[in-house]
């Protein structure tokens, strides 16, 4: 079961995930003028949403991650050691 | 006479029987990683080159070719029409960088919706090269490479179920992507 996590604190609340969206997974929260789950269960895991969110607002837990493979795994570790 | 580059790394040089290969030519998983990345930009490239020239004609060429592929590729599996076990059997074609499962909405009861002679069930692909591959070579979505991969599944399809078959992209997104496959039960 997909769980949703906002941090309220970062979203800015311009609504591009609940656009973005192609299961309507999220709905405006006016009052707030924050982003809110309202369907999780809808949730395919295709993380759009955390491509398009400018704040890196979202995280999704108990999801399957794909597999990326065109990450370059030398220069990861080369910035791991220097950032 | 050849004239020998000097290069950093280790080539291997002795005798060579077709029996007798040297165990170094596997290499090792650093070679694998590195020939990936060279795979994934020449395919990449061709790719865009290939829109380029071809424009949307591209796609049409590159789903042929994936078809092909497809019907190849299924002529290895047992025939059935049994939509779960046709599944099945697409994901040992597919492989591991492949991976797909049948989706639903929440409140849709089956993951097969039936209309007239087709019936209708959704994909979602987790794992895929030619994702990877277009990520790699910072391509968008939806162009020809992934029309290969349309193509490959549904000509493995209309192998395995001896029916006609359709690929329709829904969505396509950084960890996974939706399509609807239509299965059309008057055959070919
Ligand atoms: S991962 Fe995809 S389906 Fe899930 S909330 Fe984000 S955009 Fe919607
Ligand atoms: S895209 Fe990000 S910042 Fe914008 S409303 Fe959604 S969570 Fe908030």
């Amino acid at each position: 079961m997909v769980e949703i996590e906002i941090d309220e604190n970062a979203c800015v609340g311009c609504g591009s995930c609940v656009d973005d969206c192609p299961n309507d997974v999220y709905e405006m929260d006016e009052a707030k003028n924050k982003t809110k789950v309202v369907n999780a269960d809808d949730c395919m895991a295709c993380l759009s949403c955390h491509e398009i969110c400018p704040a890196e607002a979202m995280e999704h837990k108990n999801i399957h991650v794909a597999k990326r493979l065109y990450i370059d795994r030398r220069v990861n570790d080369i910035l791991n050691k220097i950032i | 006479m050849a004239y020998e580059i000097k290069r950093e790394g280790k080539e291997i040089f002795g005798d060579f029987k077709p029996e007798l290969i040297p165990n170094e030519c596997g290499g090792d998983i650093d070679d694998y990683e590195e020939a990936l990345h060279v795979l994934m930009k020449f395919v990449g490239s061709m790719s865009s080159a290939l829109e380029q020239v071809s424009g949307r004609g591209a796609n049409a060429i590159v789903y042929q070719a994936g078809k092909r592929m497809g019907h190849e590729a299924g002529k290895m599996v047992e025939k059935t029409d049994n939509l779960e076990k046709a599944m099945q059997e697409l994901s040992e074609i597919l492989g591991a960088e492949f991976y797909f499962d049948m989706w639903k909405p929440a409140g849709q009861e089956g993951y097969t919706i039936e209309k007239g002679d087709e019936t209708v069930v959704k994909l979602i692909f987790r794992d895929c090269v030619v994702r990877q591959t277009l990520r790699r070579t910072g391509l968008p979505q939806k162009g020809p490479l992934c029309y290969l991969l349309y193509g490959y599944t549904v000509g493995a399809v209309e192998e395995v179920m001896d029916i006609r078959g359709k690929l329709d992209i829904d969505h396509v997104g950084p960890n996974a992507c939706l399509k609807t496959l239509t299965i059309k039960w008057s055959g070919k």
